[in-house]
């Protein structure tokens, strides 16, 4: 049994394992390091309600300051870890120090992923992945006016719906044919901007951002195909990029991630990884993947705890996550990956349906607009892996809780 | 003052059954479990979301936008991203009446 726990990374992954060791009844040292300066917080609302004002950054806070005080869970924010070394099991901190550690967790999450877009450092432009980012956007969006978006994925398509619903003008260029093309194809991309289009997005579609321009701050948004939309502010969201600096240079591997097994474990002793960072084996595809989610940063983080001490199960969740924009929303579960066909339950055009991405008769993964309860049904059916006949997937009247095989016992 | 409010005929919910009522304007929602009824507020407390439109599964009620997780006896929280708990209502039957606290 460890003595001594280190968690880099104090954000919902962190938080997660941090708890979760002392539900479990781990009477030893528990040290919870995090680059930021804030007490663990959520971040789903800095592209909501947080952005659009209507939240007090207290709300944000995953847990109370005492909670980690009557639990010792010795909370070292604001704290940079630089370095590991996985022979004499010590993390450097940034300023010299160093603390020693049994096993650790690295939950470092991602950071944004930046092009070499000319003016993309102007004032002005901006990306959202932080609380102090979240409030130079709230500020920008208070002096109001005319916005940029710069790719629409989930975050840029949530900073559109935050913006409009502040009353800003938005523009949105996204190179893809739809919104959230990449994650849910065109057919059901064509619905999310029909969103956007009806609560007063213009989209620019297929087209790339070239340059950002300005006299000391950005007034346009240049794009390939020759358009100049002029502007007060831009946030672009591109993309994170795993944070897997603390172990380059180690023995720990890294492919697309820090990669981990299904039990969060590295390839060395001692040093675990989960949350947006872990490259994890996911035993129900029976390959590595990484994802960017809330329930995962969550529940690997509880899953991790658990492994280190000694408690392992599989880690098997469904993936799944959310996402609101204006009046609608969104939920996707299951496995990102090809489909070779789309199953639709319900009414596109009322934006209220789920759609089943299927590849070989299996459902590999569902989106569900205003349908949370269905869409919560059907996550048997996806860990299933089995063939499903599509017209009872898209019957209304048939319970999706009928079509999953009866989970085998143990 | 607290005062019995019928909301809905007994019989009009079916065990397993969730259903939203308006008690002054305050969205409740009551639930079977089993013929014992449970009142709750029926919007979560993560955010402005119907749980009456979410799952009930014995005790629990699962919220339909985030899969935030209520033991509706107490209100305990017992899945996130919903911190705070939920408030219950003491619920009596009166004839076929089923009464609300409030």
């Amino acid at each position: 049994m460890p003595q001594t726990i280190a968690i880099v990374g104090a954000s919902l992954t962190g938080a997660s394992a941090a708890a979760t060791l002392r539900e479990d009844g781990f009477d030893g040292r528990v040290v919870l390091l995090g680059a930021e300066p804030q007490l663990p917080y959520d971040r789903p609302p800095l592209s909501k309600a947080y952005l659009r004002g209507g939240m007090p950054f207290e709300k944000t806070l995953l847990r109370p300051p005492e909670f980690y005080r009557e639990r010792s869970i010795e909370t070292r924010l604001g704290t940079r870890v630089v370095g590991v070394d996985p022979e004499k099991r010590t993390l450097e901190l940034q300023g010299g120090e160093r603390l020693e550690f049994d096993s650790v967790l690295i939950a470092t999450g991602g950071r944004n992923r930046r092009f070499p877009i000319p003016g993309l450092d102007l004032p002005g432009v901006y990306d959202l992945r932080t609380v102090a980012d979240a409030d130079r956007i709230r500020d920008a969006i208070a002096r109001g006016g005319r916005a940029v978006v710069v790719g629409m994925g989930f975050i840029g398509a949530e900073v559109a719906a935050s913006m409009r619903q502040c009353g800003l003008e938005v523009t949105a260029i996204e190179p893809f044919k739809t919104p959230l093309y990449r994650a849910l194809g065109e057919e059901i991309g064509r619905v999310v901007e029909g969103l956007h289009r009806d609560h007063g997005v213009e989209l620019v579609l297929g087209d790339a951002v070239s340059a950002f321009e300005g006299a000391g701050r950005v007034e346009r948004v240049v794009t390939r195909g020759g358009r100049h939309v002029e502007c007060d502010l831009a946030v672009f969201g591109l993309g994170i990029e795993p944070a897997t600096e603390l172990v380059a240079g180690t023995s720990v591997r890294t492919d697309n991630g820090i990669v981990v097994d299904e039990y969060c474990r590295t390839n060395v002793p001692g040093i675990f990884a989960a949350g947006d960072v872990a490259n994890h084996y996911h035993p129900v595809c029976a390959r590595q993947m990484r994802v960017e989610h809330w329930q995962n940063g969550v529940k690997q983080g509880a899953a991790a705890a658990r492994s280190m001490l000694g408690r392992a199960q599989p880690y098997d969740e469904v993936h799944w996550f959310w996402s609101d924009q204006y009046d609608a929303n969104i939920q996707y579960a299951g496995f990102h990956a090809a489909w070779d066909a789309v199953v639709v339950r319900g009414s596109l055009p009322t934006r209220k349906f789920m759609a089943f991405y299927m590849a070989e008769g299996r459902v590999e993964s569902v989106v569900a607009i205003n349908q949370g309860r269905d869409l919560r049904r059907a996550l048997p059916i996806i860990k299933a892996r089995v063939a499903v006949d599509p017209a009872r997937l898209e019957d209304p009247n048939v319970d999706l809780r009928t079509l999953a095989p009866a989970e085998k016992p143990g | 003052m607290a005062r019995f409010v019928t909301v809905a005929k007994a019989d009009s919910i079916q065990p397993g059954q969730m259903v939203k009522v308006e008690i002054d304007n305050l969205p409740v929602a009551v639930a079977n479990v089993g013929g014992t009824f449970h009142a709750f507020d029926d919007t979560c407390t993560h955010e402005d979301c119907s749980l009456a439109e979410g799952e009930l599964a014995r005790t629990v009620v699962t919220c339909p936008c985030h899969f935030a997780e209520f033991d509706i006896r107490t209100g305990a929280v017992l899945a996130p991203p919903a911190t705070v708990p939920l408030k219950v209502y003491p619920v009596r039957v009166e004839g076929n009446d089923l009464q609300v606290e409030f």
